[in-house]
């Protein structure tokens, strides 16, 4: 019921963010063989069924396969009783893109020479065996090939049965030169035609995923020797339904009954395991018992190393790997995994009643829930094997079912567990929960994939990140992981948050009009004899002539080495060969840290060194010196700066400016901190040579007290709110300095100045609409409104006293009078402060402060970028304010009289004798 | 107005204004920032301050001749500590009387006269057995339990490390009592250990979470004893020389109990969830996840097969001792538990086909003080009177025992004589289990239980057999709504 009551509560916000649930499955390009998907499921029957009922094994034709020894046909086995046809096509994890098939290069977002937006006909450089089209002259991979190699990847169905225009691929006549239907050499390039009848095809492989220990190395097996018929009976090797005995399929009698049905035992019908999943989509362990394993950037468990997720529930100190201070990381891989939370909890089927609530643009308002959904029995018949997915920066996949799945907040109340954060809804707002919660990745990701050159067994020649420095070695190098790089990615509502990356750039050769990647095999020709290399490369190559090519040697780094390789590309018919780089996003939204390792401190973000603008390194080198572009494909707004190092070495930073993020304490605008800093500066410097001077000439000149008066000038209101408003304003300007320096006082908590400042700035507000409410009624307020008439000869008269007269020891020229306590220029000047900036400092800082609440408001004002350096600027003209008012306020009759005056009411004035002007006003 | 001129004039006034403005802003500050919400847990303020060693070395002339000349030196400063003593099970090896569920009359039970399956029983053994004794000279049944001298001070507070009590509780040849003496101080794991470690013969046998590794543990071991130092009595604390703490071997009622709550707050894990378990799982299960960590344990005891000339491995046959288990590291077996049920009694009707349980626990699923504990569970198989059905204690040490005469009939007989049971001339051997509750070897909370170590398939718990329908993580916690 937990589950449900979930749902009920959750009001999903109009903007999802970001998860990486990629169903184009990434294969690993397998040359020597792959090790890392046979390791058999060692979970117990965790999820299966007790009452599903027995079957029979029926092959393509329907018939028992007891009878006719056949390949068992999941589409008519498990096709009995669930819709088999409905459920392969409405599964992306079949068709990976084959419905959208297309020319080359009408794929949105995708490359010129990508054919669909899926795992069947997009192009990766990781894996950089090629689709060919229809057509292209140079045929890498055909469909055959496709799922010899990368079937593995695949549960079949889709384009492993069925051709691009829709027929089987049984019924398609063999051409020549036809991708789908021939086969490549791999050293001779020759094509060979391809039977489908003999090797039968792919079907989708329901024991993959649903039975507690599929043999998947069986299954890639027959992928890769070509016999597709009997890969999914390959699957059931480990179950005691079959057996292989010298190549050949026999299944063992005491698996079945004598109606030949399966025996109840051996029925074991699941709903898929985390594990299921981790046969494929990189490394799950799920278990507490033996320790995860990892080698370090190598190819095994690649799906893994293109971020370093790993989905255990174990905790890294108990893990096998070689991790930098391991004893003190005692969190688990993945706070999800260690609370039992499993993926189909999250990847539901999109009809699944237990999980399916309707889209939140259709639902009518009135309803929070409706309980009105399919029936079990109805969703068994016909499981969509649609499964819902977040909007990664794989966006190009499976694009119809972008933000199907619950985010966070769908499950977790994030309001109530963060009371300890100041602008809540802010924070929510323009950063994803991963950013905080997946703060740093322990184990070694790809960095770079540079394929413009090759390894003696036609490999490329990568980089890690996450590993020390020095040679790698897959068990014991040292694992120090990395912070990924935080970049914005837009939904599908067209919000950006910021959330967490790895970078993986690649270099490749791409050649013709129109493009193509360079084959691997003529990549392997044109570098390579055989397995070694050519003496016109060894020359060019061989640095330290030590007669082998090391990774460090094989780089372009200078146009004769490209020249070079060019010229040899070249060679074999390759129009223009030419170094294409590209720089993929991957998103992370696994490895999720409990609330205790998340990022609390407000400086990781709010200080000089902000993760938000922190660095990532791409390459140490750049072959060929081509700059990589980021792929047209991903979600992410990659609008940051990419920079080399004078060692050459590329790096890519995000820039809050052109993200439209001001992040508080780390950005501020140069010219406003330098105009306002020499304004404060200059009325110090003021301030001092004018205070010396009067003390100077005081000193030349005889004492002379002139007559004075006691007079009750300032009511109790008025210095009450005087004073509070000076204690309040001059914590506002330190506490706003902290905020806006944070790295220079490292002292105070970033999280409390914020708290103090906010509670400070309503102090403020409440006393300075109190004040105004006290100054209107009594009438006060005349006292500050500057008479027009006359005043600038009244002003001009003030100001010569200020510049000569006290030099002199000169009287006032005008009376202070508890009903004229100003002078004209003190008028203009408090005018200006409490009727312009101090309205305009409190406006700028509510609008800051709303950016949460009112964010329509804020961003028709230009956000954060224009309110917070305004707010700044106004914040110095203050300081320099308060600076200027302490000083003048020693222009009394003694330097302590007036501010003796404004604490006790009384103030000492001189006495005028009434001119005949003035007694008459 | 007169008021008013006076507030003019007075002058301090500014002061009460200076405080009020100031306050304006403080208060609003104090209120409305908002509390960090973590309940600050300080089991620290709790522990026990030890008062400051007292050196005796001035103090304690000598010569001693006997401990209980010892004794009588530490009485003339400490008069009432022996009479403290003397009221406690420490000396005793007896409980008072407790009525237990469902039996007729109040027992009084201890190590004095109680039957377990590992050694089985002190009676007609005293000399061995009471090497272990907080007193002299208990060699028979006579033990004049009155003596104050006989009250054994050294045995907990000697510090020299060179006290070693032999037969009947008496100090061995050898042993410089002057120095012991002068030794004295609050006791340490080393004193406690002495005895306790070393229960049912040797290191580690017994209790499954406690041996001779926790006298220098390391942290990971224990956290308290290991990472923090603690000696026995920071938790097992004494007033009067009235240790806190039960046995689950020897003791019945529950009061006077050593809690982990007594030092840590009940609601001190940071996640609300792993709070919630609190009301179902004792601390234990998730703090202590493994048995006999270093040392192995005895988990099973045959003595049946006791006085064959067998090649002898103390962790798999001795021929005084029949064949045993040992097992290290082990994972616990789990139980509801609120305190002892029922003990077995001398006299109690077995049934021999089946496994009889020398102490039962109380508590089940539906009861709200009980909680799922870990036990090391001993079983084993020991003598019982084939004709009368009940289990039978043998004298196993001493002159007539079996480990003397290696003849079952003439050590059971003159045990039960020892016991006063009748012995029909017709043994057999029958299968036994005990409970032993696990609350030492506690794990740094970095290394406790994870989830998964229950909620999954692999988990260490079987629910059923607890009395869930299935995995309360699906079905509920045991007083949720899903009706049973």
């Amino acid at each position: 019921m937990t589950k449900l009551t979930c749902f009920l509560s959750s009001r999903p916000r109009g903007a999802y963010s970001v998860f990486a649930f990629s169903i184009a499955l990434i294969a690993i390009f397998i040359i020597t063989g792959s090790l890392a998907f046979a390791k058999s499921l060692d979970s117990g029957p965790a999820q299966i069924s007790p009452i599903h009922p027995t079957f029979a094994l029926l092959d393509e034709s329907g018939e028992n396969v007891l009878t006719s020894g056949k390949a068992v046909s999941t589409l008519q086995t498990c096709g009995a009783c669930h819709d088999t046809d409905f459920i392969e096509q409405h599964s992306y994890h079949a068709d990976l893109g084959l419905e959208d098939f297309s020319a080359p290069g009408d794929v949105t977002g995708g490359r010129s020479w990508d054919s669909s937006p899926g795992f069947f006909g997009k192009w990766n450089p990781l894996i950089y065996r090629y689709l060919s089209p229809q057509g292209d002259e140079r045929i890498d991979l055909g469909t055959a090939d496709w799922i010899k190699q990368l079937g593995s990847f695949h549960v079949g169905g889709g384009p492993a049965a069925t051709a691009r225009d829709g027929r089987p691929l049984t019924d398609l006549p063999v051409t020549s030169g036809d991708p789908e239907t021939n086969v490549q050499d791999p050293h001779t390039g020759q094509l060979t035609a391809w039977d489908w009848e003999r090797s039968g095809t792919v079907e989708m492989n329901c024991f993959l995923c649903h039975t507690p220990a599929p043999d998947n190395q069986a299954r890639i097996d027959e992928l890769q020797a070509g016999n597709f018929r009997w890969a999914n009976t390959a699957t059931l090797l480990q179950s005691g339904i079959v057996d292989r005995v010298n190549g050949a399929y026999q299944y063992r009698a005491d698996a079945f009954t004598d109606d030949g049905l399966l025996d109840a035992e051996f029925v074991q019908i699941q709903d898929p395991t985390n594990d299921n999943c981790g046969q494929c989509h990189g490394l799950v362990h799920d278990t507490l018992r033996e320790p995860v394993i990892l080698s370090a950037c190598s190819a095994e468990q690649w799906r893994t190393q293109t971020t370093g997720q790993i989905i255990s529930p174990q905790r890294l100190s108990d893990s096998g790997l070689n991790l930098a201070d391991k004893a003190k990381l005692t969190r688990s891989w993945d706070i999800h995994a260690e609370r039992a939370v499993n993926c189909t909890d999250c990847h539901f089927s999109l009809n699944n009643p237990v999980y399916f609530q309707e889209a939140e643009s259709s639902r009518p308002e009135h309803l929070i829930f409706d309980p009105r959904r399919l029936e079990l029995g109805e969703y068994l018949y016909q499981p969509l094997h649609q499964f819902a997915r977040g909007q990664s920066a794989q966006s190009t996949v499976s694009p119809d079912l972008k933000n199907t799945m619950r985010r966070c907040e769908s499950c977790h109340d994030a309001l109530s567990t963060h009371t300890w954060l100041p602008y809540q809804d802010r924070h929510m707002e323009v950063v994803s929960c991963e950013t905080c919660h997946i703060p740093q990745m322990y184990s070694a990701a790809f960095q770079q994939y540079d394929w413009t050159v090759v390894t003696a067994d036609v490999s490329p020649n990568t980089e890690c990140r996450g590993l020390e420095p020095g040679g790698v070695n897959p068990m014991t190098s040292l694992v120090t992981g990395y912070q990924p790089i935080l970049m914005p990615q837009t939904d599908v509502d067209g919000n950006s948050k910021i959330a967490p990356f790895n970078l993986i750039t690649s270099w490749f050769w791409v050649y013709g009009n129109p493009e193509r990647p360079v084959r691997q095999v003529d990549l392997a020709s044109a570098w390579l004899e055989g397995d070694r290399y050519p003496a016109e490369i060894m020359a060019a190559f061989d640095q330290n002539g030590d007669g082998s090519l090391a990774e460090s040697e094989l780089v372009l780094d200078n146009q004769a080495k490209v020249d070079l390789i060019t010229a040899r590309l070249s060679q074999l018919g390759l129009e223009n060969p030419r170094i294409v780089g590209e720089v993929q996003p991957y998103s992370i939204n696994h490895t999720v840290a409990g609330g205790d390792w998340a990022i609390r401190d407000c400086q990781a973000c709010h200080g000089n060194n902000s993760r938000v603008t922190q660095p990532i390194l791409l390459s140490s080198y750049l072959p060929g010196d081509v700059l990589p572009e980021f792929v047209a494909s991903s979600n992410t707004l990659n609008n940051g700066r990419m920079y080399q190092t004078e060692a050459g070495a590329l790096y890519y930073q995000p820039l809050t400016r052109e993200s439209n993020l001001y992040v508080l304490g780390h950005d501020s605008v140069a010219w406003v901190d330098l105009a306002g800093g020499l304004v404060f500066l200059g009325t110090m410097f003021g301030v001092v040579l004018h205070g010396g001077l009067r003390f100077f000439t005081s000193m030349r000149r005889p004492s002379h007290t002139p007559k004075l008066k006691k007079v009750y000038m300032y009511a109790v209101y008025e210095r009450f709110w005087h004073w509070l408003q000076t204690f309040v304003i001059l914590g506002l300007i330190f506490t706003g300095l902290v905020i806006h320096k944070p790295d220079a006082f490292g002292l105070f908590s970033f999280r409390y100045v914020v708290l103090v400042h906010n509670i400070l700035a309503a102090l403020l507000v409440i006393n300075a609409g109190l004040s105004l409410f006290y100054h209107l009624v009594s009438g006060e307020i005349q006292q500050f409104l500057p008479r027009p008439l006359g005043f600038f000869d009244q002003a001009i008269v003030q100001a010569r006293f200020y510049l000569r007269g006290i030099f002199k020891g000169d009287k006032h020229p005008f009376e202070k009078t508890p009903d004229k306590k100003l002078n004209p220029l003190q008028q203009v000047t408090y005018f200006a402060i409490l009727n312009i900036l101090l309205p305009l400092q409190i406006i700028t800082g509510a609008l800051m402060w709303g950016a949460q609440r009112w964010p329509n408001i804020t961003n028709w004002l230009g956000g954060l970028p224009f309110l917070a350096p305004f707010h700044t600027l106004v914040a110095w003209l203050f300081a320099a304010f308060v600076v200027m008012h302490v000083y003048l306020t020693t222009t009394g009759h003694s330097p302590l009289a007036s501010i003796q005056a404004m604490m006790l009411g009384w103030d000492e004035v001189e006495v005028y004798e009434l001119t005949e002007e003035e007694a008459v006003s | 107005m007169r008021i008013a001129d006076k507030i003019r004039s007075a002058k301090y006034i500014w002061i009460f204004g200076l405080v009020f403005t100031l306050l304006s802003i403080a208060v609003p500050v104090i209120l409305l920032i908002p509390k960090d919400t973590r309940a600050a847990d300080d089991p620290w303020a709790v522990v026990p301050k030890k008062s400051p060693h007292t050196n005796h070395t001035d103090l304690l002339a000598g010569p001693f001749e006997t401990g209980s000349e010892v004794t009588r030196a530490c009485l003339e400063c400490h008069p009432d500590a022996a009479q403290d003593l003397m009221q406690t099970v420490h000396w005793t090896w007896e409980s008072k009387p407790y009525q237990l569920e469902g039996r007729d009359e109040p027992v009084t039970i201890g190590k004095k006269n109680s039957l377990n399956n590992f050694c089985l029983g002190i009676q007609s053994n005293w000399p061995s057995c009471t090497s272990c004794h907080a007193g002299y000279g208990w060699f028979d049944a006579d033990f004049d339990f009155s003596v104050q001298e006989n009250v054994d001070c050294l045995v907990c507070h000697d510090l020299s490390g060179g006290y070693v009590k032999g037969r009947g509780g008496l100090p061995v040849e050898g042993v410089d009592l002057l120095a012991s003496a002068q030794s004295v101080g609050s006791p340490t794991r080393e004193n406690c250990g002495s005895c306790h470690f070393n229960g049912g013969g040797g290191n580690a046998v017994k209790h499954g979470d406690m041996d001779q590794t926790l006298y220098f543990p390391s942290a990971s071991l224990d956290i308290h004893m290991g990472g923090h130092d603690f000696q026995c009595i920071d938790c097992h604390q004494a007033q009067d020389h009235d240790i806190r703490g039960r046995a689950i071997s020897v003791s019945l009622d529950r009061e006077n109990q050593v809690a982990c709550s007594d030092c840590h707050s009940e609601n001190l894990h940071s996640d609300a969830r792993i709070n919630a378990h609190a009301n179902a799982v004792a601390c234990q299960t998730c703090h202590v996840p493994t048995g006999a960590v270093i040392e192995p344990t005895k988990m099973y005891w045959d003595w049946s097969t006791a006085g064959q000339d067998l090649p002898e491995d103390p962790h798999a046959y001795l021929k005084l001792k029949g064949s045993f288990v040992y097992e290290s590291g082990f994972t616990p077996e789990y139980y509801w538990y609120k305190g002892a049920k029922d003990r077995y009694l001398f006299g109690d009707i077995i049934d021999p086909t089946q496994v009889t349980q020398i102490n039962t626990l109380d508590g089940d699923i539906s009861d709200p003080e009980a909680k799922i504990w870990p036990f090391k569970v001993h079983r084993g198989k020991q003598p019982y009177d084939a004709v009368y059905n009940y289990l039978l204690q043998p004298m196993t040490a001493g002159e007539g025992g079996f480990w003397d005469t290696f003849d079952w009939d003439i050590a059971l007989r003159a045990g039960a004589e020892a016991t006063n049971m009748a012995y029909s001339g017709e043994y057999g051997f029958a299968e036994t289990e005990m409970y032993w509750s696990l609350s030492h070897m506690i794990a740094p909370a970095d290394n406790a239980l994870q989830c998964k170590s229950c909620h999954s398939s692999e988990g260490r718990l079987d629910w059923v057999a607890l009395g869930y329908p299935g995995d309360p993580m699906q079905w509920g916690g045991r007083f949720s709504n899903t009706p049973r």
